[in-house]
């Protein structure tokens, strides 16, 4: 039924929701997310900024919480953060991930004071909240270069 | 607490409710269960087609993908209300329904409303494979390997780490909720006996610190739930039967996982984001003093929480406990079977099983209240609480209704 694009950059265009022979709409789309993708494929990791209240935002914002504006820009992150929450996924539908449980989804705390979820890669044993992290890029079991985070920083 | 005027306002006058099974030889559809429902609330409240001034339905059911679902319905039932809608705020939505049916009434805008929620996703699909698909965001979240119990996960890891709550004080849940599944002739879990708490800490991980028996299961089946609303006054004039809405209250706060920390400003979140606290508390404050009742006049309560922890943590919401008690709350017999409150009585989402939507802890309630729960009956059940959760943790619908008018 969904047609995935292989091109991380076109993430953004969503999933084409398909019945049969029709195209019904796009599932998920994000046009303003497309430099956040262009981004990745050159190992930086960038957040929405707000000029105007100096605040770091998900990439997805497009008005600033604080004060309305939509005039947001990219920034890059430091890629420093913290272990918010985590959990060791032993049980996923889907077989591509299935055969490599166990792996760890987790919120991180960046620096910036922004959180994202992504994949955290344990360099000095199990993984706990407050936990010191770094970010790398990996190509995870979908197929697509990510944004992760190690760690455990040594 | 100070009553306004919507508190007991308006009734439920005629319930409807159609079930089907995955064993059923004719595999019914959502539609038809709705359709079915539909039928016997109007029949049991005495109305015509005529008379239906508003159709609220639940979010379109997964196992009947339309656009406008509440069209479909009313195209079935051949009938022309004035409003006419989906209320799809998640699985927060089916109590929603009743929310705007009695501010519609109680308006005097419309006479009647009719709402219905219905779902068989257990007959058509393989929820387990799908419904991840639907928790996770498709860019930021999907691709990282997420499953619905390691979204919910997310929520657990931090309750449990700022309030000291173990995966023991977790068990109790589960444990106490299979013993309400024993009594009742369609849980999902009847057949499978009652659990100890070492029974959840021994069963498979699946996203820690959830294991299986700490998940809500999928109901194998499907069911529709029909209800026709009125204002208080001709349901006293008009009807022989009717249970009133004494209070009710909403809250939806996000949508997905990874941006609910980027959320703030507003309750639950007015201190700053966090996972610990979530709208169910704001909805049930609102449901308290709409009605001019607290949590201690509550004679029954049923909650659509998924895991296990959840359930804890919607105890506290709801006003049964502190913050951060609803383990020890627990662990001292709270919600015992036998003595503690009586607490999702149908045996909950962890062993009733989970209808992806649904009115149906709603009309266990009103069963309850007019004594009509056979072999799981609460003595001198009065008022009952109904809390509506849509994932994760972010649309929430509370009800409370009772069998006297309290207005």
């Amino acid at each position: 039924m969904n047609t995935v694009k292989q091109d991380s950059s076109e993430w953004a265009e969503g999933l084409n929701l398909m019945a049969g022979p029709y195209f019904l709409g796009l599932y998920q789309p994000s046009p303003e997310t497309k430099g956040f993708w262009e981004g990745v494929s050159r190992h930086e990791l960038l957040l929405k900024w707000c000029s105007a209240c100096q605040r770091a935002h998900h990439p997805k914002r497009i008005v600033c919480t604080g004060c309305g504006s939509a005039d947001l820009s990219w920034q890059r992150s430091s890629g420093r953060g913290k272990v918010y929450s985590f959990s060791e996924v032993h049980h996923v539908a889907d077989k591509a991930f299935m055969a490599s449980v166990p792996y760890t989804i987790g919120l991180v705390a960046l620096d910036e004071g922004v959180y994202l979820l992504s994949r955290l890669l344990s360099e000095l044993g199990p993984i706990a909240i407050d936990q010191l992290v770094r970010l790398d890029f990996q190509v995870l079991e979908s197929g697509r270069l990510l944004p992760v985070f190690k760690v455990g920083r040594s | 607490m100070t009553r306004n005027r919507l508190g007991g306002s308006a009734a439920i006058v005629g319930i409807g409710r159609a079930m089907t099974t995955r064993s059923d030889p004719e595999r019914q559809t959502p539609l038809q269960l709705g359709a079915k429902a539909a039928i016997d609330a109007m029949r049991q409240a005495g109305i015509g087609r005529s008379d239906v001034g508003a159709l609220f339905t639940g979010r379109t059911p997964q196992a009947y993908m339309v656009l406008q679902y509440n069209q479909s319905l009313l195209n079935e039932l051949k009938i022309g209300p004035m409003f006419s809608s989906e209320v799809s705020s998640h699985g927060g939505g089916a109590l929603g329904t009743l929310q705007l049916a009695a501010m519609a009434v109680e308006s005097g805008v419309i006479d009647y409303a009719l709402c219905v929620t219905n779902e068989a996703s257990g007959v058509w699909m393989d929820q387990t494979m799908s419904n991840a698909g639907w928790e996770g965001e498709l860019q930021f979240e999907a691709p990282y390997g997420v499953s619905t119990p390691s979204l919910y996960a997310q929520f657990a890891c931090r309750y449990m780490h700022e309030y000291g709550v173990t995966p023991e004080m977790c068990a109790r849940v589960a444990v106490e909720n299979r013993r309400w599944a024993l009594d009742h002739p369609h849980a999902a879990t009847r057949s499978k006996g009652p659990i100890t708490v070492q029974d959840v800490l021994n069963s498979r991980m699946i996203a820690s610190p959830l294991r299986l028996l700490d998940c809500a299961v999928w109901y194998p089946g499907g069911i529709g739930t029909a209800m026709v609303v009125t204002r208080s006054e001709l349901a006293r004039s008009r009807h022989a039967q009717a249970s009133y809405l004494a209070g009710f209250g909403q809250s939806n706060t996000h949508e997905w996982v990874s941006e609910r920390m980027g959320t703030w400003g507003f309750e639950p979140m007015a201190d700053g984001p966090n996972l610990v606290r979530t709208g169910a508390a704001v909805a049930a404050r609102q449901a308290y003093e709409m009605a001019g009742l607290k949590p201690k006049d509550m004679d029954v309560v049923q909650t659509s929480a998924p895991f296990s922890f959840a359930n804890l943590m919607m105890l506290e919401e709801l006003g049964f406990c502190g913050a951060g008690e609803g383990g020890a709350f627990v662990e001292s017999g709270g919600i015992d079977y036998d003595g503690g409150l009586p607490f999702n009585t149908m045996g909950g989402y962890l062993s009733f099983g989970q209808v992806a939507q649904g009115l149906y802890n709603l009309q266990e309630t009103i069963d309850q209240i007019w004594g009509r729960a056979e072999g799981r009956q609460v003595a001198n059940a009065q008022v009952g609480l109904v809390h509506g959760h849509g994932g994760p943790l972010a649309c929430h619908s509370v009800v409370i209704v009772s069998k006297e008018a309290t207005t």
